[in-house]
């Protein structure tokens, strides 16, 4: 059972990861959670590009773009909290359910 | 410079000068005034005179037969245009008939203008207060420019410009008191009647143009010849000629060319059934009846058959024939009971054209030629006679208010007199041919008639082997044969002209006159006898005109009263009974001749020519000393009988019971203006009232009404059915669908992000399960 650690164990714990992200971003009403979702699943990603570039492809390229897929994911956090102040600004509260006055 | 440039300069410096007096009329004649505007005009017609003396003496009297020839090649000809393959050039026809024509004209033109100064001074010619003197004299310097021009036309075009400026010249004349109403209606009648005969003139030319492909008078007779001889030319029997679409036969399209050149002569020389307009023509000033209306103008017509003449085919040639016929008798029985001095003059004018006419359609070139120069003088002078009578008595024109004038006015009465003997051709046979006495007519028209005999009798005579032997005689004399025109002549009814020339060939062919004679069987032979009756008929009338003008009592007191005459118009009648006389006997008839030895050498149909003359005199000579020289005897004794004590006898004659009815027919000119009137002024308003119906029916209710109803019945089907119904229910359709659409997937857009995650992660499920598991 406890056989050496491959390939398919870090894609069953990317994909365990990316249903948590998922599930966090569908569930949580507070925009910081869904944010935290956004981060989980982003990370999900890096587990499968770097268990790829270590079992699959080989060479650096995987590394390297899970270092970028981290620079991206602080920049995009750094705009979506800024979003997110400008939502509690416009409505007095970070419920995403709340900033749906675009609907119709 | 060579005779013939010589010459053709002179007519044609003889032709502009009036021109350029004309422009000068046009333009100062204003301030010229009353007597001083005719002076240019006289003075330019002198000049062309003179040019017109000097050519004649040079021509005739200085040129030998052959530097005659020769000049003629060399007179001036200048190009002009190319049309399509055409080459158009004017220059001078320089013959003897140009120079006999055109002396004729110069000369009488010149009495008449002399004339007109005198005669129109005495008119009150002032509308709104300004004279019109200056204009007549401008109108006659342009229409002897014109006359001049169509003379000396060597080509068919230019002949036909001048031909339409005369008559121009002849509308701007008629009408020339165009302030009263008969006057103006009579000009247009004129020019409108003129246009129906140029119409045909015109096509025929189109016709020359056509199929000669030359409308020089020289170019289109040699083109004709070349065509018409043998078996392929384009003019001969079997050959199929496409005229528009339709295919005839060669020979009949050279008849219809001649006919339809010909159809001008009958517009021009108002001939039957275009004769209307002549009679009416005399609401001009008289001096222009005498001048355009019967001396010249309508003389062209003649004029143009005779150059014509060698495109005649033998029916074409009968046509004219039969026209000149028909309008010589039917003239001259309306002439009988005229009672406007002028208006009988003007229907012997049309019945001595008939004469002219009539002997062009039968062969008579030099008859009928020398009948229109010496018809010039008489009729001028006749003319300006009754223009004296007429302006003598205060413009009273009716000769039932006239009678024994020759006491007031006695120059006149026996001037009149010398024109009434000319035109009943008086005269008294002499031994053989020659004759001892005559005048005018009896030269010119008796030799028509002669002609005409000759032609209806002679030849059948001949070939019954009557006068056979006449013919042989004549045929084999070698004198009359080393002028060659016996045997052309009589060859010429042959097929094979210009083969046989010798005495030998001549005897041949006139012996076979029976079997050849192409021109016979197209004249019928009644039409002689319509000649000779009218020959016995115009002694009569003309007569009755003098009688009842100059002799017996005055009917009417205050118009004979007034009546008096004036030197200054009475000289030019002199000299045109001078003109008369010297016609008669000199110069002319040795021109025309001249120049019809040309004309025979290329038509057959031309017959008499000297040497061939004796001929002809020595077979009609007899028969017509009996069947017309007493015509005029009988004539004026009947005319004496009838009216020398005034009107009455003539009266009752009238009343008798068939001669009223057929007098009534004479009286309103065989209903030919009725039936003008009738057919195509009636058929016009009729055809204009169907044009109206048409219109007001066909074209306003069918079509434009219709066509209204139609496309409002389709912008109505369009608008409210297509439109509205169709297009518009699809495209609201369309939008309706397109917003269901919308609305169904506005439904979706909760604008909740989390069912957007959502949305998004079922949507990467299903395509991740669909590319594993597809």
């Amino acid at each position: 059972m406890f056989t050496a650690i491959g390939l398919t164990h870090y894609l069953l714990l990317a994909a365990m990861l990316f249903c948590i992200g998922l599930w966090v971003m569908a569930s949580k009403r507070n925009a910081i959670g869904v944010l935290i979702g956004v981060e989980l699943i982003l990370n999900a990603s890096n587990i499968n590009l770097l268990a790829f570039a270590r079992y699959s492809t080989g060479g650096m390229n995987g590394h390297l773009i899970a270092l970028f897929v981290i620079v991206l994911a602080a920049a995009e956090a750094a705009i979506a909290i800024a979003i997110v102040v400008n939502l509690y600004k416009n409505f007095m509260s970070v419920d995403v359910d709340k900033a749906a006055t675009m609907k119709n | 410079m060579d005779a013939g440039q010589q010459i053709s300069g002179l007519l044609i410096i003889g032709a502009v000068v009036p021109l350029l007096m004309f422009v000068l009329l046009a333009f100062l004649g204003p301030r010229l005034g009353k007597p001083f505007a005719s002076f240019p005009a006289i003075f330019g017609i002198l000049v062309s005179f003179g040019c017109a003396a000097l050519a004649l003496q040079r021509w005739w009297y200085v040129l030998t037969d052959d530097e005659r020839v020769e000049a003629a090649a060399s007179a001036y000809s200048w190009p002009w245009v190319v049309l399509g393959d055409i080459p158009i050039r004017f220059g001078v026809q320089l013959d003897s008939l140009t120079i006999a024509m055109y002396f004729m004209v110069t000369l009488v033109s010149s009495c008449i203008f002399i004339f007109s100064r005198g005669y129109m001074s005495g008119h009150s010619d002032e509308v709104d207060g300004v004279s019109k003197y200056h204009r007549f004299f401008a109108y006659l310097s342009l229409f002897a420019f014109s006359m001049l021009g169509l003379v000396i036309s060597d080509s068919l075009l230019f002949l036909f410009i001048f031909w339409e400026l005369v008559g121009l010249c002849s509308y701007l004349l008629i009408g020339y008191y165009f302030d009263r109403k008969y006057a103006s209606n009579a000009a247009i009648k004129a020019f409108v009647v003129n246009r129906v005969g140029d119409f045909g003139f015109i096509i025929g030319l189109g016709l020359v143009a056509l199929f000669l492909k030359d409308l020089s008078i020289g170019g289109a007779i040699a083109a004709f010849q070349s065509q018409s001889s043998g078996e392929t030319g384009l003019f001969a029997r079997d050959t199929a000629i496409n005229l528009f679409g339709w295919y005839v036969r060669g020979d009949i399209v050279a008849t219809l060319m001649g006919v339809f050149l010909f159809c001008g002569c009958i517009g021009k020389s108002a001939q039957v059934p275009l004769q209307v307009w002549l009679p009416d023509a005399m609401a001009g000033p008289t001096p222009v009846s005498a001048l355009i209306h019967a001396a010249t103008m309508v003389a062209a017509g003649v004029y143009l058959v005779a150059r014509i003449f060698p495109l005649l085919t033998p029916g074409a040639q009968a046509v004219v024939a039969m026209v000149g016929g028909v309008t010589l008798i039917l003239a001259a029985l309306m002439a009988i009971v005229q009672t406007d001095i002028k208006k009988a003059l003007a229907y012997s004018t049309l019945s001595q054209l008939g004469y002219m006419v009539f002997g062009m359609g039968m062969g008579a070139w030099v008859g009928a030629l020398f009948h229109l120069i010496t018809h010039a003088f008489f009729k001028a002078m006749l003319f300006l006679g009754s223009g004296q009578v007429i302006e003598g008595c205060h413009h009273e024109q009716d000769m039932r208010k006239m009678g024994g004038l020759w006491r007031k006015m006695p120059v006149t009465a026996f001037t009149f007199l010398v024109g009434v003997l000319a035109i009943s051709g008086v005269g008294w046979p002499g031994k053989n041919t020659t004759p001892f006495f005559g005048l005018g007519g009896y030269y010119s028209k008796d030799e028509i008639l002669a002609v005409a005999w000759f032609q209806t009798y002679g030849l059948s005579a001949a070939s019954d082997g009557h006068h056979a032997g006449n013919f042989r005689e004549r045929a084999t004399d070698p004198l009359t044969n080393a002028h060659g025109y016996d045997s052309v002549i009589l060859a010429g009814y042959s097929a094979e002209e210009g083969q046989h020339q010798t005495a030998h060939a001549g005897l041949e062919t006139a012996s076979g006159l029976k079997s050849d004679a192409s021109l016979q069987p197209w004249i019928p032979k009644w039409l002689v006898w319509l000649a000779i009756i009218t020959a016995w008929i115009t002694p009569f009338y003309m007569m009755r005109v003098w009688w009842l003008t100059f002799m017996g009592k005055p009917r009417d007191e205050p118009v004979y009263h007034h009546a008096h005459e004036s030197p200054g118009m009475y000289i030019p009648l002199v000299i045109l009974a001078i003109g008369t006389f010297a016609a008669s006997w000199f110069l002319f008839r040795g021109l025309i001749v001249d120049a019809a030895q040309h004309v025979a050498h290329i038509s057959k149909l031309v017959v008499p020519l000297d040497g061939h003359e004796h001929l002809i005199h020595a077979f009609s000579g007899p028969a017509l000393n009996k069947l017309v020289w007493p015509a005029f005897i009988v004539g004026f004794i009947a005319a004496f009988f009838i009216y020398r004590r005034g009107l009455k006898l003539a009266e009752r004659i009238i009343d008798l019971p068939v001669v009223e009815q057929f007098y009534w027919i004479l009286w309103q000119k065989f209903y030919f203006d009725e039936a003008y009137n009738k057919l195509v002024l009636a058929g016009t308003i009729l055809f204009s009232r169907i044009c109206g119906w048409f219109d007001k029916w066909v074209v306003d209710f069918v079509l434009v009404e219709g066509c209204a109803r139609v496309v409002k019945g389709l912008a109505f089907f369009s608008g409210q059915r297509l439109d509205a119904g169709g297009i518009d229910q699809v495209a609201e359709n369309l939008g309706r669908t397109a917003f269901r659409i919308g609305d169904l997937f506005r439904a979706v857009q909760t604008g909740r992000i989390r069912n957007y995650v959502i949305y998004t992660a079922a949507t990467l499920a299903v395509v991740i399960s669909v590319m594993v598991w597809w």
